[in-house]
């Protein structure tokens, strides 16, 4: 009875492994495909496109980097996240002490006011910042992505960093206060250090979310040397692009540094996406 | 100690900056976008009020119908599939512990791609020269036209687009369920054995009602991400072939970025943004349930 038991259970085991194996492939197998006709000649791709390459074709990357002003964009794409997430660790980060550790009246309204953020899709607010941001000379410029990928990240920053606040012991904050600091050095040489995980993990996922963001960088940015990677890729891969191996390449291209991310960071991403929804 | 954590200039210092920021960035340009669906305003004229007329252009646009109808296809679609399959690969996972974490991050990893490229890698899977067509070639099958077909109520590429989001964002479903279950107890399923439950019985009557809270949250964020869904239909189709496979944010990109009709392109906007708050405040009365002891 026990032993027809364990094999009932060990069928159920295969069953499901194999169907994770079915998932993997579905999930790898398109993100292989790119990788594998990227390294085509564009004649190649046509004869039999999931055969494996004959030779390492380079020419596909170096076209899409060069020509295709994907490596500009590599860069712009670059600088405006990496300004975004510092700006946004600070700014969500002294707003998360202020709400999580200190005691005013109208913290619970600036938190939900924060809050609302999150419901609010970007196209919204489109219009407006578009021509606000046309007179006082923020289009086409990096500045004017960074300010509004800033405020959009800076909900899912607050609600992380102030549940970290929140979980801090007090004993902590107090014996600072006995020992003589003053409320900015609790903030920045107590809480702050002991929240590094939160921070790096918002970071992470401000990071990722403003690297892939397309509809506010395609509206706010004309100057082909100042769009962000997204964009150029679109613009790139077109109705009116022919080589479809140069195409590949640069898909490629766009992918692979959050692939790096992610597989050296996943465990913190998971966190971040889990921390952000559970402790609410 | 009191009066320290009180300090009203320090409380003003560390709010304020990012407070501004969100009232000019955010609540601001909200508040005018809702003001310029109401005016007759375009790249060349300043805003003049004209009451409801976009509204009224609105209902006679038939691209705007087919936009509202397949952004609603598209919510009842992603929320549905998203629970199901996230729970399935959620309630399988726990069930497995060597190579859960491989497999978890393998489908999570599309969530944190972007999804302009993951877009136009799809149109390439799907075009009819590369991709899905050439392997049912092999096998003597003539594929249809994935992204180019036009019959139906919800068309072919509707379905092809769901499918693609679907396999792009259920790691996210996937992730949160998974985090939940993995806070239950395990007394309360020994409990369960004890009482004659099998694994599937137990899931049925001591996980789901668990996570009752997260599928809440889940499903409201599916909900106002495919409502602003974009990037990969604009990489796929851009909203073609003749507009059917338009929704609202294709729709909104087009007429106020293309033609330039702000004001028709705000009402579009505050469309969207009532159809966001609806969708938060019934998922939120839906999913409201008392916190059980875990």
């Amino acid at each position: 009875m026990n032993e027809k038991k364990k094999g009932k259970i060990s069928i159920v085991k295969i069953l499901i492994y194999a169907f994770f194996v079915i998932m993997s492939v579905i999930y790898l197998a398109p993100l292989l495909w790119v990788f594998s006709v990227s390294f085509k000649t564009n004649g190649e791709i046509f004869t039999d496109p999931f055969a494996l390459p004959e030779s390492l074709f380079i020419d596909n990357y170096v076209f899409s980097w060069t020509a295709g002003k994907l490596g500009i964009a590599m860069m712009n794409s670059f600088f405006v996240c990496v300004i975004t997430l510092l700006l946004s660790m600070f700014l969500g980060s002294t707003v998360s002490f202020a709400i999580g550790r200190m005691k005013w009246k109208l913290s619970g309204f600036v938190m939900v006011y924060f809050m609302m953020g999150m419901m609010i899709p970007v196209h919204c607010v489109l219009i407006p910042l578009f021509t606000r941001f046309a007179k006082v000379g923020l289009s086409n410029n990096l500045w004017g992505l960074i300010l509004p990928y800033l405020t959009f990240s800076l909900p899912t920053t607050i609600f992380i960093m102030t549940g970290f606040f929140k979980s801090l012991p007090n004993e902590l904050v107090e014996s600072a206060c006995i020992d003589g600091c003053s409320i900015y050095q609790i903030f920045a040489q107590i809480c702050l250090p002991l929240s590094k995980t939160g921070l790096f993990v918002t970071g992470l996922m401000t990071f990722v979310a403003n690297w892939n963001e397309l509809l506010l960088a395609m509206v706010f940015i004309s100057d082909d040397t100042k769009k962000t990677l997204p964009v150029s890729l679109s613009k790139f891969v077109g109705p009116y692009n022919t080589n479809y191996s140069q195409m590949f390449a640069a898909i490629v291209i766009a992918i692979v540094p959050t692939i790096i991310v992610y597989c050296a960071f996943s465990n913190q991403i998971v966190e971040g996406l889990t921390a952000g929804a559970v402790k609410g | 100690m009191e009066k320290l954590l009180r300090d009203k200039k320090a409380i003003a210092v560390f709010v304020l900056p990012a407070f501004i920021l969100f009232t000019l960035i955010l609540f601001v340009p909200i508040c005018q976008s809702v003001y310029y669906s109401f005016c007759d305003y375009d790249a060349l004229t300043s805003p003049k009020f004209v009451g409801l007329k976009n509204y009224q252009n609105l209902i006679v646009d038939d691209t705007m119908k087919i936009a509202v109808k397949n952004s609603l296809f598209f919510l009842i679609y992603s929320c549905v599939t998203q629970l199901v399959m996230g729970l399935i690969l959620a309630g399988l996972l726990t069930n497995i512990e060597k190579g859960r974490n491989v497999f978890k991050n393998i489908i999570y990893l599309p969530c944190v791609l972007s999804s302009a490229a993951l877009g136009l890698l799809w149109m390439f899977i799907f075009s009819p020269k590369l991709g899905i067509n050439q392997i049912l070639a092999k096998f003597g099958m003539q594929g249809p036209l994935w992204l180019m077909d036009i019959k139906g109520y919800i068309t072919l590429p509707m379905w092809v687009i769901a499918f693609v989001a679907l396999w792009q964002y259920v790691g996210q479903s996937m992730m949160l369920y998974m985090a939940q279950i993995s806070g239950i107890s395990k007394s309360l399923y020994e409990a369960s054995y004890i009482d004659g439950c099998n694994k599937v019985k137990s899931f049925w009557h001591i996980t789901l009602p668990l996570i009752k809270p997260m599928v809440g949250t889940a499903m409201s964020l599916n909900a106002i991400g495919s409502l602003k869904f974009f990037d990969l239909i604009f990489n796929m189709t851009e909203g073609g072939p003749n507009h059917k496979t338009e929704v609202l944010a294709t729709h909104l990109y087009q007429q106020g970025f293309k033609y330039f009709k702000y004001g028709y392109a705000s009402a579009i906007g505050t469309v969207l943004l009532i159809l966001c708050l609806i969708m938060t405040f019934v998922i939120n009365k839906l999913f409201q349930s008392e916190n059980y002891e875990m």
